[in-house]
C-alpha cells in the first residue's frame, strides 16, 4: 500500500468516525441516555487517533508540514478541535461537550473532502520559516476560541434552563403540591449539562480565551513579521489582517468586560460573536469576499492563496455562521408570561416553599 | 475636564471606543472602497481616543496599585479577614509551618503587644500586566507613527527601482548591481524560487547577496524586496532581462516589534501570573488566616485549605 493511500484511508475512518460520533451525541440530547455520550466520545478519539495517523503520513509525503492547501488546513483545524476536546476530558468530564465539537469536527473535515487533496508545492511566497511557526499558532489560538465559544454558548443554555426551571417550579408549587409534581420537577433536573456548573462553564471560556488570546496576539505579530519580509510592510490593512486585528478586539472585549462587574452571559455573549469574528477571518475573507469582490468589487488583499471563490466553501461558511446565529437564538430567554409568574394574592405560606 | 478624565479612565468607556473600532473596520473590508477607511480621519480618532484612554487608565491606576503590593496591609482587623473569599481560625500551629510550606512567598511581618500580624504574597508582577501591556501598545502606535512621519525623509524610501540584469543603479551612495536573476520550477511546471543576486558596492566594500521573495536585503537602513521581473523574457527566452525592487525605509519598525513583544509579555503576565495574598494574625495561640489570589482562585483557596487541614492535623 502506498503512503498516500494510508494518508487518505485514515482521513476516511476519521471522517467515519466523527459522523458516527455526531449522530450518537445527538441522539444523546433526545433521549439524553449518558451512555451515548460516552459511545460518542470513545468513537471520536478512535477518529482522531486515525486522523493523527493521516497528517503525520502526510507530513512525510507532502515534503512539507500539514497546512498550507484548504484541504490541510481544515484537516489540521479538525484535528486541534479534537485534541483539545479530548485534552479537556483528561481532568475534567466535558463529553458533553462533544455535542457541538463533533459535529464541527465532521463538518470541518466534510468539507476538506471537497477540497483537492494533492499536495501543492509551495510557493516563493510560502517558503519561510514562518510557515511552520505562524499557521499552527494561529490554528491553535482559533481551536482555543472554538472552545470558548462552546462553553459560553452552554453556559447561555444552561442559564436559561435554570431560569426557566425557576419559573416553572413556581408555577408547579402554585397549582399543584402533590409529590408526583415534584418528583416530575426533580427529573428535569437531570439534563445534558448536569455534569457541568454555570461556574464551570464560564470558568472553561475564560481559560480557553487566556489560551487563545495569547496565541492570536503571536499569531499576528509572527504574521506581520512574516508581512514585512515578503511584502515589504508588516500592516497594509489587507482584510485578512483586519479581520484578524478584529477578532484581536473583540476579545480584547471580553477580557476587559471580565474585570467589571458584569453577567457572566454578557461576557459568554461577546465570546460567540468572538467566534464568528474568527470564522469571517478564517473562512469568509476567502469565500466571502471573492464574491463581493465580483458583483461590487471590494479589496481581497494578499491572501489569496488560501484558496477561496469557490461554492462549497461559500456554503461552508454561511452553513457555520448561521448555525451560531441560530444556537444563539435558541438561547435567548422568553420573556415570562403574567401566568408564569406567581401570583401577587398566593398566599405567603406556598411561596416561601421555594 | 473632570468629566473628560473620568470617561478616559473609565474601561468601560474603553470597551466603547473598541466596539465602534470593531464596526468601522467590519465597514471598511466589507464596503466596496471602504478599505480607505483605515488611513482617514473617521477611523484614525478613535484609534488615538483609544490611545488616550490606554496612557489615563494605566497613569491613574498604576500608582495606587503600586503602593498597595509594595506597602500592604498588615495590622487587619478580623472584620477584614472574614470579608476574604477564605478565612478560617487554627489553634497550635505556627507561623514557621506556613512559611515552609508556602514556597516563593515574600513575608511580611509586624507584632504589636500580644498580636503577630504576617503577611505572605506571590505573583505581584501579575498585577502590574494590563501596564505593561498598554505600555506596549503605546511604544507600538509610537513606532507606526514614527514610521509614517519619518519615513518620506529618505528620498529611496518606497520606490520601485528598474534594474537590468548586468546592469547596476546607485541607490543613496552606494551602487547596486544586478548580477543574476533565475526562475526555478517544481516537476509540475508551478514555481520554485525567485532569486535574484546582487552586490553592493560601497567604495572599498563589495558584498554579493542574494535577494528572494521571504528573504529582502538590508544596506545602510534600507531594504531591498524583490518586487516583479521581466515575465515576458522569461516566458519567451527564459531568461529576464530586468528585475524590479522595492526600497523601503521605515525608522519606526524598531519600536513596532519592540512595543509588540512588551504587549504580548504584558498579557501573558496579566493572563497567567496570579497575585497570591494571605494574611495570618497570630493572637494568644490562636490564628486567623485570610486568603485570596485575583486569578485561579479555586485552585488556590482548596491549596490554602489542604494546607490548614494538614498543618493542624500534624498539631
Amino acid at each position: 500500500m502506498d503512503i498516500a493511500a494510508i494518508e487518505r484511508l485514515g482521513f476516511e475512518i476519521a471522517l467515519g468516525a466523527y459522523l458516527i460520533s455526531s449522530i450518537l451525541f445527538i441522539l444523546y440530547l433526545s433521549s439524553k441516555k449518558r451512555r451515548l455520550a460516552d459511545m460518542g466520545f470513545t468513537l471520536t478519539a478512535f477518529g482522531f487517533a486515525f486522523q493523527t495517523l493521516a497528517l503525520i503520513t502526510r507530513w512525510f509525503y507532502a515534503g512539507h508540514p500539514p497546512w498550507v492547501n484548504t484541504y490541510e488546513v481544515m484537516s489540521f483545524f479538525a484535528w486541534t478541535v479534537v485534541g483539545a476536546y479530548l485534552v479537556l476530558n483528561i481532568r475534567t468530564d466535558y463529553k458533553s461537550v462533544g455535542t457541538l465539537v463533533a459535529p464541527l469536527a465532521f463538518a470541518t473535515l466534510g468539507f476538506a473532502s471537497l477540497q483537492p487533496s494533492n499536495p501543492t508545492p509551495l510557493i516563493p511566497a510560502l517558503q519561510s520559516v514562518w510557515l511552520l511557526i505562524h499557521v499552527p499558532i494561529v490554528v491553535v489560538s482559533y481551536c482555543a476560541l472554538f472552545i470558548a465559544f462552546v462553553a459560553s454558548i452552554l453556559f447561555l443554555f444552561k442559564d436559561k434552563q435554570l431560569s426557566e426551571q425557576r419559573t416553572l417550579k413556581d408555577k408547579r408549587l402554585l397549582k399543584n403540591r402533590s409529590t408526583e409534581a415534584m418528583r416530575a420537577l426533580s427529573q428535569e433536573h437531570t439534563n445534558i449539562l448536569d455534569k457541568l456548573s454555570l461556574t464551570q462553564l464560564d470558568d472553561l471560556a475564560y481559560r480557553s480565551v487566556a489560551v487563545g488570546f495569547p496565541l492570536l496576539t503571536i499569531g499576528i505579530i509572527t504574521g506581520a513579521i512574516w508581512a514585512e519580509a515578503a511584502w515589504g510592510s508588516y500592516w497594509s490593512w489587507d482584510p485578512k489582517e483586519t479581520w484578524s486585528l478584529i477578532t484581536w478586539f473583540v476579545f480584547l472585549m471580553y477580557l476587559h468586560a471580565k474585570t467589571q462587574n458584569w453577567s457572566s452571559s454578557l461576557a459568554a455573549y461577546i465570546a460567540a460573536f468572538g467566534f464568528i469574528s474568527v470564522i469571517c477571518t478564517f473562512l469568509g475573507v476567502a469565500y466571502v469576499l471573492p464574491f463581493l469582490e465580483t458583483y461590487i468589487s471590494v479589496s481581497t488583499g494578499l491572501h489569496s492563496y488560501a484558496g477561496g471563490g469557490d461554492v462549497a466553501g461559500t456554503v461552508f461558511f454561511c452553513g457555520i455562521v448561521g448555525f451560531v446565529f441560530l444556537l444563539l437564538f435558541m438561547t435567548r430567554k422568553k420573556p415570562p408570561h403574567a401566568s408564569d409568574t406567581p401570583l401577587a394574592e398566593a398566599t405567603p405560606e406556598v411561596t416561601q416553599v421555594d | 475636564m473632570n468629566i473628560a478624565i473620568k470617561l478616559l479612565t473609565s474601561t468601560k468607556f474603553a470597551i466603547a471606543i473598541i466596539a465602534v473600532i470593531i464596526a468601522l473596520a467590519a465597514f471598511g473590508t466589507v464596503y466596496p472602497g471602504g478599505d480607505a477607511i483605515f488611513g482617514s480621519w473617521l477611523f484614525l480618532p478613535f484609534i488615538g481616543l483609544l490611545a488616550l484612554s490606554t496612557v489615563t487608565c494605566s497613569l491613574t491606576r498604576i500608582r495606587p496599585l503600586w503602593r498597595a503590593v509594595t506597602h500592604p496591609k498588615l495590622e487587619v482587623d478580623d472584620q477584614f479577614l472574614q470579608q476574604l473569599p477564605y478565612h478560617t481560625k487554627l489553634t497550635g500551629v505556627a507561623i514557621s509551618q506556613f512559611k515552609a510550606h508556602l514556597k516563593g512567598f515574600k513575608w511580611y511581618e509586624s507584632t504589636s503587644s500580644e498580636t503577630t500580624f504576617v503577611f505572605a504574597q506571590k505573583g505581584r508582577i501579575g498585577r502590574f500586566g494590563p501596564y505593561i501591556a498598554h505600555f506596549g501598545v503605546l511604544i507600538l502606535l509610537l513606532g507606526v507613527v514614527i514610521g509614517a512621519a519619518f519615513g518620506q525623509t529618505n528620498p529611496y524610501n518606497d520606490t520601485i527601482t528598474v534594474i537590468p540584469v548586468g546592469g547596476s543603479q546607485q541607490v543613496d551612495g552606494f551602487v547596486l548591481r544586478l548580477d543574476s536573476f533565475n526562475v526555478s520550477y517544481y516537476d509540475n511546471g508551478a514555481v520554485r524560487e525567485y532569486r535574484a543576486i546582487v552586490t553592493i558596492i560601497d567604495g572599498n566594500q563589495v558584498q554579493t547577496r542574494d535577494i528572494t521573495i521571504n528573504g529582502p536585503t538590508n544596506y545602510k537602513g534600507l531594504t531591498f524586496l524583490l518586487y516583479g521581473y521581466d515575465s515576458q523574457g522569461v516566458i519567451e527566452s527564459g531568461k529576464a532581462s530586468w528585475v524590479a525592487f522595492q526600497i523601503k525605509n521605515d525608522t519606526g519598525i524598531t519600536l513596532v516589534w519592540t512595543g509588540a513583544a512588551v504587549t504580548l509579555l504584558g498579557i501573558m503576565l496579566s493572563l497567567y501570573i496570579s497575585h497570591k495574598r494571605v494574611w495570618i494574625k497570630l493572637y494568644k495561640e490562636q490564628i486567623t488566616l485570610g486568603a485570596i489570589s485575583n486569578k485561579n482562585v479555586v485552585r488556590f483557596l482548596k491549596n490554602i485549605d489542604n494546607l490548614c487541614a494538614k498543618l493542624e492535623d500534624h498539631s
